[in-house]
């Protein structure tokens, strides 16, 4: 154990604050590459390159926040990419028939929660397995947005203003859209480390039984968390047609894959109990800031899939491997005693 | 455990930086330049551009062959004007992906663009800023017709689907049944079902088009319907796709039904599996869009405004003129065994 210096400031215990958690890692590996990356090429680090950036990854992370708290509870919701293409286009559709686009949006987030909601019941209530039940819904949603395009996109073109805005305006600056991930990341953030219901998600989360013997009802906190990660993949949905005045089916194509590896990369574990907004937003911002360097680097575009991949299995081993380690200093804990 | 999560986390890093070394050293090289010494007094060609000069083209879904086929006419005409070609796009057929690819190479200030639209309405704003920043764009295959690009390179769709009936007319000797495997709601698809049942109709009475079925623009669907296809009508004796994969799957489902000598199977564009399908004949005949060309164009485009070679019109630029022709149509060709051998790549 390294020994910290009690008296003033010492490089020591900056290492071991920022080696010390896994959001620390993320941190440094993000600096390191984009150090390299602003040494390697000019086009990096400048207003537009890193605020198409951000305005990229922005969607990816609100539904990344959500993906974080279901991942948390022990679960996981591969639905996500089809609700955010299910919402913008149900909001889209219903505009082109007439509606107020005001109670088109809210239209299209009851559709988003009523998958939530069947996630959370056949989850929650029946018992399915998270892997099969959203890897079902998946499909529904997205035929779902399939049969209501008929395959074409549907354009908002005629919408008022002020609903662009949610997508592609400025305040005070800074992309609204920007703005609206930092806040629900700041507020989720806060609630997962102080709010006692999201307390009851890691409980149900680390060991299910226990939770259950200590009073918690797993059932309503999986119905919750499938709603809220529902939820936030519709409003994804909703900066996404704003963003691009039009709602095409395959939006959100693969999303879920993304969102999740990210979520691991910034600490979360698939089998439960762990994870922070932090972390995942830590994770969010490395995946995009690679595609980026892979643009910027012209690397051939057959390359940019594989690379993918090997970062999350990357992740994926690491986070196994811490697992394993500490389930082991656990048991050797208790063998001492 | 801290220290080893440490050193996974840079074996991490130094991975990507790995992959990334290698693939830069992979074929995107500039070619030579043969700019003239400096001090020689023979004026130099407008002609003559330079290595540092980048030229994007962008694509979404865009490992597919069709994408390579006009990359290799604008790497082509890049060589002529020693100019440096790019190629970069989504990998995916997403928007959110392909605008975000998009933008990150309109914030590397390129000196010129050529993208196909996945959608004419989403890339508006993003071609707009581009040439706001003074980046020449132009469209080719996918245009934004509501953008300020200055052409868009395409095939005529409408005329694809003609010679398609055409064609179609000469295998049936102009009379007989044949079915259409198209995509209702992708506009240049459209043109192309609707070139070929318009031509069918005014020029060969003997023929008719029993149905006009979805292929959803993918293989194993394309295969499913037409095997329908061949189920509810057994005189068909001929089936036309509206692009490539559809192509492969309808001549798979013919194949299957072991009735490729009795039924016709003639498919938009060209690529190595059509190309294995004409040779075996369970494919007779494509229509090749002219995707070199596409990309070939593209570049004479950007690189003419780019230079300022092109005046029809003094000060077009602040008269706020288009110094270009807005839409080229880049062509078809009939393949058939006949001259099959001249498309191979």
């Amino acid at each position: 154990m390294n020994t910290v210096k009690k008296s003033g400031f010492s490089l020591n215990l900056i290492k071991q604050t920022l080696t010390g958690f896994r959001e620390g890692t993320v941190i440094i590996i993000i600096i390191a590459v984009g150090a390299i990356l602003s040494f390697l090429t000019p086009h990096f680090l400048t207003t537009d390159n890193l605020r198409t950036t951000a305005i990229g990854l922005s969607a990816d992370g609100i539904v990344a926040i959500g993906m974080t708290i279901a991942l948390v509870s022990g679960g996981f919701d591969l639905s996500v990419g089809s609700i955010l293409g299910l919402t913008s286009v149900s909001t889209a559709s219903m505009f082109s028939l007439g509606i107020n686009i005001w109670p088109a949006m809210l239209l299209g987030l009851l559709v988003a929660l009523v998958v939530g909601l069947i996630n959370g019941l056949l989850i929650g209530k029946i018992g399915i397995n998270p892997f099969i039940t959203t890897l079902a819904t998946m499909s529904i949603a997205r035929g779902a947005a399939y049969v209501i395009t008929r395959g074409s996109p549907i354009s908002i073109k005629d919408c008022p203003d002020c609903f662009r805005f949610l997508g592609r305006g400025d305040f005070i600056g800074l992309p609204f859209i920007v703005m609206v991930f930092v806040i629900f990341a700041i507020f989720g953030d806060v609630m997962m480390r102080r709010s006692a219901p999201i307390r009851k998600v890691f409980y149900t989360g680390s060991n299910e039984k226990a939770a259950i013997l200590s009073g918690i009802n797993t059932t309503r906190v999986k119905i919750g968390v499938f709603l809220l990660t529902a939820l936030l993949a519709g409003i994804a949905g909703i900066l996404s047609v704003a963003r691009f005045g039009v709602a095409t089916p395959t939006q959100g194509t693969s999303t879920e894959m993304r969102v999740i590896s990210a979520a691991v990369i910034g600490g979360a574990s698939l089998s439960g109990g762990e994870g922070s907004i932090l972390g995942t937003v830590l994770g969010v911002i490395l995946l995009n800031v690679i595609n980026n360097a892979l643009v910027l680097l012209n690397i051939s575009v057959y390359w940019q899939s594989l690379i993918s991949g090997v970062i999350l299995i990357t992740a994926v081993t690491i986070d196994h491997v811490t697992h394993q380690r500490k389930l082991n200093k656990v048991i050797t804990a208790e063998e001492a005693e | 455990m801290k220290k080893n999560l440490q050193k996974i986390g840079f074996l991490l890093l130094a991975l990507c930086l790995v992959i990334c070394a290698v693939s830069c050293n992979g074929k995107q090289e500039a070619p030579a330049a043969t700019t003239a010494a400096e001090g020689e007094s023979a004026p130099q060609s407008p002609l003559i551009g330079d290595p540092s000069e980048e030229y994007y083209m962008v694509t979404f879904f865009s490992g597919i062959d069709f994408w390579k086929q006009c990359f290799e006419g604008f790497e082509d005409a890049a060589e002529l004007y020693g100019v440096t070609p790019r190629y970069d796009g989504a990998p995916e057929y997403e928007l959110n992906n392909a605008i975000t690819v998009l933008e990150q190479i309109i914030a590397k200030n390129p000196r010129g663009i050529a993208v196909t639209c996945m959608n004419p309405d989403a890339y508006v704003e993003p071609i707009n800023k581009a040439i706001e920043k003074g980046i020449t764009v132009v469209t080719f295959d996918s245009d934004a017709p509501l953008s300020k690009r200055y052409a868009n390179l395409s095939t005529g769709n409408y005329y694809g689907g003609v010679l398609a009936a055409r064609q179609m007319a000469k295998f049936l000797g102009e009379k007989g049944e044949v079915g259409v495997v198209g995509v209702p709601g992708q506009l240049n698809l459209e043109q192309r079902t609707n070139g070929f049942l318009d031509t069918i109709k005014n020029e060969y009475p003997n023929m008719k088009v029993v149905q006009v079925v979805n292929g959803n623009a993918e293989e194993m669907k394309g295969a499913e319907v037409t095997a329908s296809l061949i189920q509810a009508w057994p005189n068909m004796k001929g089936v036309y796709a509206c692009n490539a994969n559809m192509g492969i799957g309808v001549g798979s489902a013919v194949e299957e039904a072991k009735k490729t000598d009795d039924i016709y199977v003639v498919s938009f564009d060209v690529d190595p599996g059509l190309i294995a399908g004409i040779d075996d004949g369970t494919i007779d005949a494509c229509i090749a869009q002219g995707a070199w060309n596409m990309g070939f164009w593209s570049m004479q485009c950007l690189y003419l405004v780019e230079h300022d070679l092109v005046s029809p019109v003094q000060g077009w630029r602040e008269k706020g003129v288009n110094p270009l022709p807005p839409y080229f149509d880049t062509g078809v060709s009939v393949v058939t065994k006949e001259n099959v051998d001249a498309f191979r790549r």
